[in-house]
């Protein structure tokens, strides 16, 4: 679905970008050197701030700085200057600093740090890239500039600065307009919205029918010159017909409204999946960018608002707009001056909407925010709940709510009050022509030129015509709510997916077979977490990681589940890349089991089975087994029907634990990942479960993460991580052997432990 | 830094937490900034007990007597501890690997008028944060909102991705509403404050204080 709404080729204008760059980065530095037209160029990147700043208290001109690469030397242009050079033959070593607000690329050169640039923070990314590139350039001479696409630029068109990691200016190339999007998740409902049209038509031409009969009523029966005349089956004929057109007219409504209500509660849902599914696709980079309350508010309120769009804005939209039209063709056959009178105030009250409705937007989005702040907050303090009550803060956070319900009050009171003060203004303006009209047709009345009846009929259809256009001096404030909406959602609808499926992915089974091949990975551009990992994992191994805390050991382990992408280098999966694989499929072939454990609202069977739930109930109480969980379940009143999760049992550290071992092994995956998984275990328990596990996972890989060594003890091999690299590799007495980095681990956790008594 | 509730008795805690941590508070009589190429350097005279953690840094100078070594470093890094507070005090002294040597308590108290100046200028190269002047115009489409605006260094334009949470408003003691703005791309701005600014500029802003 996705696919098909997005407007453009991201790939393909992102390339272009980087050729763009390229070009006109190149053409700056001919213009400043034509002699370099002649040489290789391997890079060009911009900087933009001076070497050094005038003093503490003010800043200097930003420049507009040029470093180029050639094969040789580095050379730093500064305005159009040739500032330094370096040769690379004598440059050592390459390094970027990220301060608070700027950043720093250096090289070593004869044992002596050089400034290359410095720059501001939106080049930070693309620095980071280049002096990796540069490193790795100086080794294997070769230089990919593939990060270019993603480079901070303006826009062409516009001069608007792009969002990070984007080369497109959500201005210039998303013009078709959040109408148009809408339509495309309405089409398939298309039928029934046209219904609805139809029927709205019917039932404003039916309702036109009232006040013509209202004419005949006053001027033939009720005001007649001649009472005598009047036949009374006549008069009760026109009360009665007055009857059956409005019993005709509500129930067209009814068959409208129906149509109207299914159409929109599909659009709705279908919204809702959109942008469901587009979140779960998203990986966990993005979405880590974003709250949880910001995230929920998105598909629960916002589709809200565009579903109330969809059922009563539009269609009353369709409907007074067709009002406006026959009641105004009608005036202007009958009278156009007159016409012209009751309608001369409209331009204005519609030239005065465009004023207002500025101001008006950014009231009512700042409403928004500070509802998504009051959300998360409560998010924030429901999850902390324990903390808070440990620390006794009920009072700090009570406070910390109460401020933010103020804000959200102010900010709503602001908003509405702004809208209130403007609107009878409006809805005054509008009608200021009624007075023209009552001036004018008292006169004809009185000259005779115009009855009763016709008077009735006339003001009738005056007010009908005052119905619409006071409605549409409420749509600015209604269109303003739902662009609100529809501009988050969008945006999240929009957003590309950076971790994707190959076209024709594989599915295949996986051995188990593991190879990290060169791979390097960092968060962010500028610091390198895993650098030149190299390992190979035969089928059944059981490979510990051990290392210092924030080392790399969880990202490594997200890599080979491809939460991350790697960024050099490669992880195969019997010698298949690990992009090449389905992701589903992928997954679906790796049990993980995660330090922090997370058990989902239902029962005890629900959550173990949640990975198959096409298992069997004997597998299901064969994985608690194994995990060493069945006992503490059959010690719960309620088995495995025990309700979990945030109402239910509350279930300790271990238990948790188990439950997601059992909920891993059930997956029957071939390669097994334990992140701290058996950390919240006592010893005994946790040997028990090993014990198990070893023999379940023979011919399966296992990869295990313990700060608690004795964890590790049945591991066929053991790395250690260090400063992002593998550091030490082999079994473990092969590691004590060596003292290094392991066998220090190891003394320092036998230190520790010798806190036990000691025999005497 | 937030605000917490002041009240809590914490001083028979503070007591014992300063008998266990050592911290190394550099001044004129400790140590020396040295210049090369631009970049700082330090030389300090540490206390023997830490000195195992610089081990190839240390003058190979066995001269140094008693419980004192000299520690010399070719690259010293700078940060706050309280940016926003105390933009001049409490400032760490780290090297390459971000190991600490020690802290600054005031810059102006501790170092004489040219060294603190150097520093100072050091650290406001790291934290760089141009100082807004005015504001020529902002713009909210689509939830991102872009500004133009006249620093201190000239005229430049920046987007905040979500206004209410890039925008960090800080309300001074006498009512001066200070902003500390953070782009899309991590840059810092400053208003120091907003109240002081000019009738136009405060209006273009005004929504979203």
């Amino acid at each position: 679905m996705d696919r098909q709404n997005a407007l453009f080729d991201s790939a393909q204008l992102a390339a272009e970008h980087k050729e763009q760059i390229k070009r006109s980065r190149r053409e700056r530095l001919l213009t400043i050197d034509p002699d370099c037209a002649t040489e290789d160029i391997v890079a060009l990147f911009v900087f933009d701030l001076p070497d050094r700043e005038a003093d503490a208290a003010s800043h200097a001109p930003r420049v507009n700085g040029l470093a180029v690469v050639f094969p040789d030397r580095i050379a730093v242009y500064v305005d159009g200057k040739s500032v330094r050079s370096f040769s690379l033959k004598e440059v050592t070593d390459f390094r970027v600093h990220v301060a608070v607000g700027s950043v720093t690329a250096e090289c070593t050169v004869n044992g002596e740090t050089q400034l290359i640039c410095r720059a501001t923070k939106q080049h930070a990314n693309e620095l980071g890239a280049v002096i990796k590139q540069l490193t790795a350039y100086r080794k294997s001479g070769v230089y990919c500039d593939d990060y270019l696409q993603h480079v901070a630029c303006y826009c062409e068109h516009c001069g608007r600065p792009f969002l990070p990691g984007s080369a497109i200016c959500p201005f210039c190339t998303k013009k078709a307009g959040v109408i148009k999007r809408l339509w495309e998740i309405a089409r398939p409902f298309k039928w029934h919205l046209l219904t609805a049209v139809l029927l709205f038509f019917c039932i404003t031409l039916v309702n036109l029918i009232t006040p013509s009969l209202n004419r005949v009523l006053v001027d033939e029966y009720i005001n007649t010159p001649t009472p005598e005349t009047v036949s009374v089956s006549g008069f009760i004929g026109v009360i009665v017909s007055m009857a059956v057109v409005q019993l005709f007219s509500h129930a067209l409504s009814v068959l409208r409204n129906r149509a109207l209500i299914r159409s929109s509660n599909h659009v709705v849902v279908s919204l809702r999946e959109l942008v469901f599914a587009k979140i779960q696709a998203m990986s966990i980079g993005r979405i880590a960018q974003r709250t949880a309350g910001s995230l929920m508010q998105r598909v629960t309120n916002d589709t809200v608002v565009i579903r109330d769009f969809i059922t009563n804005v539009l269609p009353e939209f369709v409907q007074e707009v067709l009002v406006l039209l026959f009641i105004s063709v009608y005036l202007f056959v009958y009278d156009w001056r007159l016409a012209l009178l009751i309608l001369l105030p409209t331009p204005f009250v519609i030239a005065s909407f465009r004023f207002v409705r500025k101001r008006l937007r950014l009231l009512w989005r700042r409403r928004w925010n500070v509802g998504v702040r009051a959300n998360s907050i409560l998010h924030d303090i429901f999850s902390g709940i324990r903390v808070v009550k440990a620390f006794g803060m009920e009072d700090y956070e009570s406070n910390r709510f109460d401020v933010v319900s103020a804000d959200y009050r102010d900010a709503s009171i602001k908003a509405s009050n702004h809208w209130q003060t403007i609107h009878p203004i409006l809805h005054f303006m509008i009608g200021i022509g009624e007075f023209f009209l009552l001036f004018y047709v008292g006169n004809r009345i009185l000259d005779g030129t115009m009855t009763l009846g016709q008077m009735a009929q006339f003001s009738t259809y005056v007010s009908m015509l005052y119905t619409p256009l006071r409605w549409l001096s409420m749509l600015p404030q209604r269109l303003v709510d739902f662009g609100t909406s529809a501009t988050k959602l969008f945006e999240i609808i929009d957003e590309t997916i950076d971790i994707d499926d190959k076209p024709n992915a594989k599915t295949t089974p996986i051995r188990g077979t593991v190879d990290f091949n060169n791979v390097s990975f960092g968060y962010d551009n500028t610091t390198d977490v895993l650098n030149g990992i190299n390992l190979h994992v035969e089928p059944g191994e059981m490979i510990g990681i051990v290392g210092r805390s924030g080392v790399g050991k969880t990202t490594l382990i997200n890599l080979l589940m491809r939460l991350y992408d790697v960024e050099g280098g490669s992880i195969c999966i019997d010698g298949i890349d690990l992009r090449d694989f389905s992701q589903e499929s992928l997954r679906s072939q790796i049990g993980v089991v995660l330090q922090e454990t997370f058990l989902f609202a239902g029962t005890v069977y629900d959550n173990i089975a949640y990975a198959k739930p096409t298992a069997t109930r004997d597998e299901v109480l064969n994985a608690a087994k194994v995990a060493g969980a069945h006992e503490f379940i059959m010690r719960l009143p309620d088995a495995y029907n025990t309700q979990i999760g945030e109402k239910g049992y509350t279930l300790s550290g271990g238990e948790r634990q188990r439950i997601s071992i059992a909920r891993a092994l059930l997956h029957d995956p071939r390669i097994l990942i334990l992140d701290e998984a058996t950390a919240a275990l006592d010893t005994v328990t946790e040997r028990q479960i090993q014990n198990a596990l070893q023999k379940l996972m023979q011919n399966r890989t296992t990869f295990a993460i313990a700060h608690r060594l004795s964890t590790l003890r049945n591991a066929t091999r053991l790395i250690v991580l260090d400063k992002g690299v593998i550091a030490e590799v082999g079994p473990h007495e092969e590691l004590l052997r060596k003292k290094g980095i392991y066998y220090n681990l190891v003394i320092a956790q036998r230190q520790m432990s010798n806190m036990a008594p000691k025999k005497t | 830094m937030s605000a917490r509730p002041s009240s809590r008795p914490t001083e028979s805690t503070a007591q014992t937490l300063t008998d266990i941590v050592s911290v190394t508070y550099l001044n004129r009589d400790n140590c020396s900034f040295t210049e090369k190429n631009g970049f700082l350097g330090l030389r300090a005279t540490i206390d023997k007990r830490e000195a195992s953690l610089w081990e190839q840094h240390l003058t190979t100078d066995e001269a140094a007597v008693g419980e004192k070594q000299e520690l010399v470093l070719d690259r010293i890094f700078l940060s706050r501890a309280f940016p926003f507070e105390k933009p001049f005090e409490y400032i760490s002294v780290f090297d390459k690997n971000k190991r600490e040597i020690g802290f600054i308590r005031s810059l102006a108290e501790d170092f004489d008028e040219t060294v603190c100046a150097r520093l100072m200028r050091e650290l406001e190269e790291a934290y760089y944060c141009p100082v807004i002047q005015r504001i020529l115009s902002v713009k909210t489409q689509r939830g991102i909102s872009y500004w133009q605006v006249q620093c201190d260094f000239g005229e430049t334009t920046f987007s905040l991705r979500d206004v209410y949470v890039d925008m960090r408003k800080i309300e001074g003691p006498n009512g001066e509403l200070r902003l500390l703005i953070t782009d899309v791309y991590g840059n810092r701005y400053e208003i120091p404050n907003a109240n002081a600014l000019d009738r136009q500029s405060y209006r273009r802003i005004e929504l979203f204080l």
